[in-house]
C-alpha cells in the first residue's frame, strides 16, 4: 500500500472516531487523554476490529499509532449511572495492560465519585486475564454504590470480552 | 430501565447474542440518548416498618414511599424531583430542583434541595443504612429529612477526589404566631419543607466530602444563619444558629463502619425562651458510631450484615436564662440487629433498641422489623 493511500485510509477511520456515535465533546476529550497518556503530540487511531466481536463494538476499540509506531489501544465505553449514562475511556499499552482508566463525561451528581483518579487507579496495569468484583478486589465508595458497581462490571466485562477475542485470534492463527 | 440497559450490556458478553444483534443493541442504546423516552428516569424507595413497644400497643406503618422522577432537557440541564408519601396520608415534595452543568467540576442548582449535613439527610434510602429506624441523632439534632428552597453550586474534583456543595437557603421557622422550637428535638418542628414557607433571613449551607483515601469517605459540613419569623419587629422571635457536622463511612471487604458527630450552637435563646415560654437549648449535639459485618461470602449476591450502633447526644447540652437542662434530653441509645439484603435494592431488617436517658437508670426497650427498597 502506498504511503498516500495508507494515510487516506487512516484519515477516514479517524473521522469515524469523531463520528456520529459519540458526541464531539466525548471524542475531543478522548483524543486529548490518549495523547496525554502516551505523551505524544500526534496520534493516529485505527479501528482494531474488522467487525464486532461478542462484547466489543468495533467502533469502540482503537489501535493507537504515533508516526507508524504502535503505542497501544483505546476503548471508549458507555455505562449506566443512577439516572443517566456516562462515557469512559480505557487506554492499554501495546501488551493490553491498562495504562489509564478515565471517566470522560459523567452527567449527574449522584455517583460522580467514580471519576476519582485515586479510585480508578485500581484498574492500572491490569490485563484481560484479570477479573474485577465489587468489594472483593475493587474498593467501594460509600454513597456511590450504583456507579461503582456499574464501572466495576463494565471493566470486568471488557476484560472478559478482550480475553475471549484474543483467544479466538490465537486459535485462528494457529 | 437501568436494569434493562444493563441486560443489554451483559447479554452479548455471555455470548447469547452474536455479532449483529449486539451491534444493533449497542447502537440503539447510543441513539436512544437522543430519544425522548430515555430523558425520563423513574425510581423510588420506601420503608414499611413494625415497631414493637414495651407496655403499649405496637405500630405498623408505611413510614414512607417516595417516587423519584428525573427529566433530562439536554446534556447540561436536568430536573430532579422526589414526591413522598409519609404514613400513607401525608404528601410532601422532598426534592425538586434544576441542575445546570456549567463545567465538569461545577453545577449550578436551584429549587427544593436536601441540606447537606451528616450522612442520612442525603443518603436515606432503606437499603443504604442499618437499623429499621434512622439513627435518632438524625432526627433530633439533624432533623432529617431536612430540605429547603435555595440555590447554589455543587461539583467535584476528580484530581483531588472531593465533592463540594454550597447553597444559600431558607431556614427553620421559629415563630409563625407560635413559638415552635423546643428542647426535646431542637429545630425539628421548625422545618418548613418548602410549603408556603416563611422567609425573613437567608442561611448558608456547605459541605465538602473527601474520598481520596482507600475505603473511607469523610464529610465536613457547616450550616449557619438565623431562623425565620413572621414578626420582623420582634427580635425575640428569632434565634441564630451554627451547626457543624462531621461524618465518615468505611467499607472494606465484609466489614463496614460509619459515624457521625454534630454540634449546634444557638444565639439569643434566652430571649426566645422567655418570650415563648419554651425550653430550647443553647447548644446541642452528640455522636453515633456503628460497625457492621457481613456474614455471607462476598461472592454472594445477597448480604447479611449484623450491626451494632451506639448514640450519645443531648439537645440540652447547654441552656440559658431560666431554662434548666433536662437530663431526659440526653439520650444514650444502643441498637443491635441485622440487615438482610435479599438483592441489591431490597432489604429485610430487624433490630432491638435499648433507649436510655441521663434522667433514669431504667431504659425503654423497643423491637423493630421492617422492609426497605430502592430502585
Amino acid at each position: 500500500m502506498s504511503l498516500f493511500s495508507f494515510s487516506a485510509f487512516i484519515l477516514s477511520l479517524k473521522l469515524s472516531f469523531i463520528g456520529v456515535a459519540f458526541g464531539a465533546n466525548v471524542s475531543k476529550k478522548a483524543d486529548k487523554e490518549i495523547k496525554k497518556t502516551f505523551d505524544v503530540e500526534q496520534t493516529t487511531l485505527v479501528q482494531t476490529l474488522a467487525q464486532d466481536v461478542p462484547g466489543i463494538d468495533q467502533e469502540r476499540l482503537y489501535t493507537v499509532f504515533n508516526e507508524g509506531v504502535l503505542l497501544g489501544y483505546a476503548y471508549l465505553g458507555e455505562a449506566s449511572s443512577q439516572t443517566d449514562t456516562y462515557e469512559y475511556l480505557v487506554i492499554f499499552d501495546a501488551n493490553f495492560a491498562v495504562k489509564k482508566a478515565k471517566v470522560l463525561v459523567y452527567r449527574e451528581d449522584y455517583g460522580s465519585e467514580i471519576g476519582s483518579k485515586r479510585w480508578l487507579k485500581q484498574f492500572l496495569n491490569k490485563t484481560p486475564k484479570d477479573r474485577f468484583a465489587y468489594r472483593q478486589n475493587i474498593a467501594a465508595i460509600s454513597g456511590a454504590t450504583i456507579s461503582v458497581k456499574s464501572m466495576t462490571n463494565a471493566m470486568n466485562n471488557l476484560m472478559i470480552s478482550l480475553a475471549s477475542w484474543q483467544n479466538n485470534e490465537t486459535a485462528n492463527k494457529s | 430501565m437501568k436494569q434493562l440497559l444493563f441486560t443489554l450490556l451483559i447479554i452479548p458478553v455471555l455470548g447469547v447474542s452474536q455479532n449483529l444483534n449486539f451491534q444493533n443493541s449497542a447502537m440503539r442504546q447510543l441513539s436512544n440518548l437522543e430519544n425522548s423516552e430515555n430523558r425520563i428516569t423513574l425510581g423510588g424507595y420506601g420503608e414499611i416498618n413494625f415497631n414493637g413497644y414495651d407496655g403499649k400497643a405496637n405500630e405498623i406503618d408505611v413510614q414512607r414511599l417516595v417516587l423519584l422522577f428525573a427529566y433530562k432537557f439536554d446534556d447540561r440541564t436536568q430536573f430532579v424531583t422526589e414526591v413522598e408519601y409519609e404514613h400513607v396520608t401525608e404528601v410532601y415534595v422532598e426534592q425538586a430542583f434544576v441542575n445546570y452543568n456549567i463545567t465538569d467540576n461545577l453545577n449550578a442548582r436551584a429549587g427544593l434541595m436536601l441540606v447537606p449535613m451528616g450522612i442520612i439527610n442525603e443518603y436515606h434510602e432503606g437499603p443504604t443504612f442499618n437499623g429499621v429506624e434512622r439513627p435518632s441523632l438524625d432526627g433530633k439534632i439533624i432533623p432529617t429529612t431536612w430540605r429547603e428552597i435555595g440555590f447554589g453550586l455543587a461539583g467535584r474534583s476528580n484530581e483531588l477526589s472531593f465533592r463540594y456543595q454550597l447553597y444559600a437557603m431558607n431556614g427553620f421557622v421559629s415563630f409563625n404566631d407560635d413559638y415552635v422550637l423546643r428542647g426535646t428535638d431542637g429545630f425539628r418542628k421548625g422545618r418548613q419543607k418548602g410549603a408556603q414557607s416563611i422567609n425573613s433571613d437567608i442561611n448558608l449551607s456547605a459541605k465538602i466530602e473527601y474520598y481520596g483515601l482507600p475505603n473511607i469517605r469523610i464529610g465536613l459540613a457547616v450550616y449557619t444563619g438565623k431562623t425565620q419569623t413572621i414578626d420582623l419587629e420582634d427580635a425575640a422571635t428569632q434565634v441564630g444558629l451554627t451547626m457543624v457536622g462531621a461524618d465518615y463511612r468505611y467499607v472494606k471487604g465484609r466489614f463496614s463502619s460509619r459515624g457521625q458527630w454534630a454540634r449546634t450552637s444557638l444565639q439569643d435563646v434566652a430571649a426566645y425562651n422567655a418570650a415563648g415560654n419554651t425550653d430550647l437549648g443553647a447548644s446541642m449535639g452528640g455522636y453515633y458510631i456503628e460497625g457492621a459485618y457481613n456474614l455471607l461470602p462476598l461472592t454472594n449476591r445477597q448480604r447479611f450484615d449484623i450491626f451494632v450502633r451506639y448514640e450519645d447526644f443531648d439537645t440540652h447540652k447547654k441552656t440559658e436564662g431560666n431554662v434548666v437542662a433536662n437530663p431526659a434530653f440526653h439520650r444514650k441509645e444502643t441498637t443491635v440487629g441485622f440487615s438482610y439484603h435479599l438483592s441489591p435494592g431490597t432489604v429485610f431488617k430487624a433490630d432491638y433498641q435499648n433507649l436510655k436517658t441521663a434522667a433514669s437508670d431504667t431504659s425503654i426497650r423497643q423491637f423493630n422489623v421492617g422492609i426497605g427498597f430502592f430502585f
